[in-house]
């Protein structure tokens, strides 16, 4: 057993090493875990739309509940402008969710305990709404970066603080992401060596406290998806209605 | 009239239960909130020392813009904090 609680987030490469003009693209456990998250996806949204019946059967009724939830969320932050940007949101929403859903099991990996698969996502996020920004409204995008009303002495220095702002959005989205899941499965681990360390006696104090962790951190892995969508939502907001 | 005590008490409950059903909904936004604040602050200041570090290395002005961008992102900071906030009580 491995004892290092960092151990779990180790990235080793599976089947031949592959380098394509110096870069390594080698198949590795991250990228096994990526598919099994979009195999499961596909999945179940298959069997979710199999047989559309008017009394769903239970998986029915989750895939309609995930569509409905993602579909209220996008029209509650983002108005009926961000319809088309649903299967976007959608899919983002699903991996994510079924990334760190899959990390819960035992012995699986964390995909998005990775800052550079949140940050790659994030950055994704960040350069499109941008581009949908500039389409939408050409070099009128450019006034979120100067807020009505302020007098013409501050306004170098706010545009400054806004600018600052606005590229802060894929760090705090990515950061946010990867810090709660490596910290939560972190902790997971510590615990779990605790009860290897303290043995019959002195074991059960942690192990209770593991038990409740696992629920605390199906919770975060489901919230912090949610963030993800939710967040990714907001800044779409913010390219399609100019209004501040 | 006990009909019509009947039906008003029904009413009432079914008030109640909605009401009810909407906190649940609600507690795992909040929750979502708390966690979204404390990575806002320190995003910005990142980034603004970043900016201001690589500003330095271009211009030879070392450490002085790195201390002005530091301060520049903590107010970007504050400024995502206040926003952050804002849109939270716009939501109740």
């Amino acid at each position: 057993m491995a004892s290092n609680p960092m151990q779990q987030f180790a990235v080793h490469r599976i089947g031949p090493e592959i380098k394509i003009a110096g870069i390594d693209l080698s198949f590795t456990n991250a990228s096994l875990f990526m598919v099994i998250s979009a195999f499961i996806i596909l999945l179940f949204l298959f069997l979710g739309s199999k047989e559309k019946k008017i009394i769903p059967d239970k998986i029915q009724l989750i895939a309609e509940i995930s569509y409905s939830f993602v579909a209220k969320m996008i029209s509650d932050t983002a108005g009926s402008k961000a319809k088309p940007y649903f299967p976007f949101i959608f899919s983002l929403f699903m991996f994510v969710l079924f990334c760190n859903m899959v990390g819960m099991l035992p012995y699986s990996f964390t995909v998005t305990s990775h800052i550079i698969v949140t940050l790659i996502m994030a950055v994704f996020i960040f350069v499109a709404v941008t581009i949908i920004g500039f389409l939408k409204h050409g070099f009128k995008y450019l006034s979120i970066f100067v807020p009505s009303g302020v007098p013409v002495v501050l306004l170098p220095l706010i545009t400054i603080i806004e600018i600052i702002s606005y590229l802060s959005r894929p760090v705090s989205l990515s950061v946010r992401l990867f810090a709660n899941m490596m910290a939560g499965h972190t902790m997971l681990k510590v615990f779990g060596g605790f009860v290897v360390s303290l043995g019959i006696l002195g074991g059960w104090l942690p192990l209770s406290f593991s038990v409740a962790l696992t629920g605390l951190e199906i919770l975060v892995a489901f919230l912090q998806a949610y963030v993800f969508a939710i967040l990714t939502c907001i800044y779409l907001n913010d390219a399609l209605n100019l209004h501040h | 009239m006990p009909d019509d005590f009947k039906t008003r008490l029904k009413i009432a409950k079914s008030k109640i239960k909605k009401k009810l059903d909407n906190d649940v909904e609600k507690r795992g936004s909040f929750m979502g909130n708390a966690f979204k604040l404390g990575t806002e602050l320190v995003a910005a200041v990142t980034v603004g020392t970043i900016i201001g570090f690589i500003l330095d290395s271009w211009f030879d002005t070392k450490p002085w813009l790195i201390v002005i961008f530091f301060f520049l992102g903590a107010a970007a900071g504050m400024l995502n904090v206040i926003r952050a906030a804002n849109r939270m009580q716009r939501e109740d």
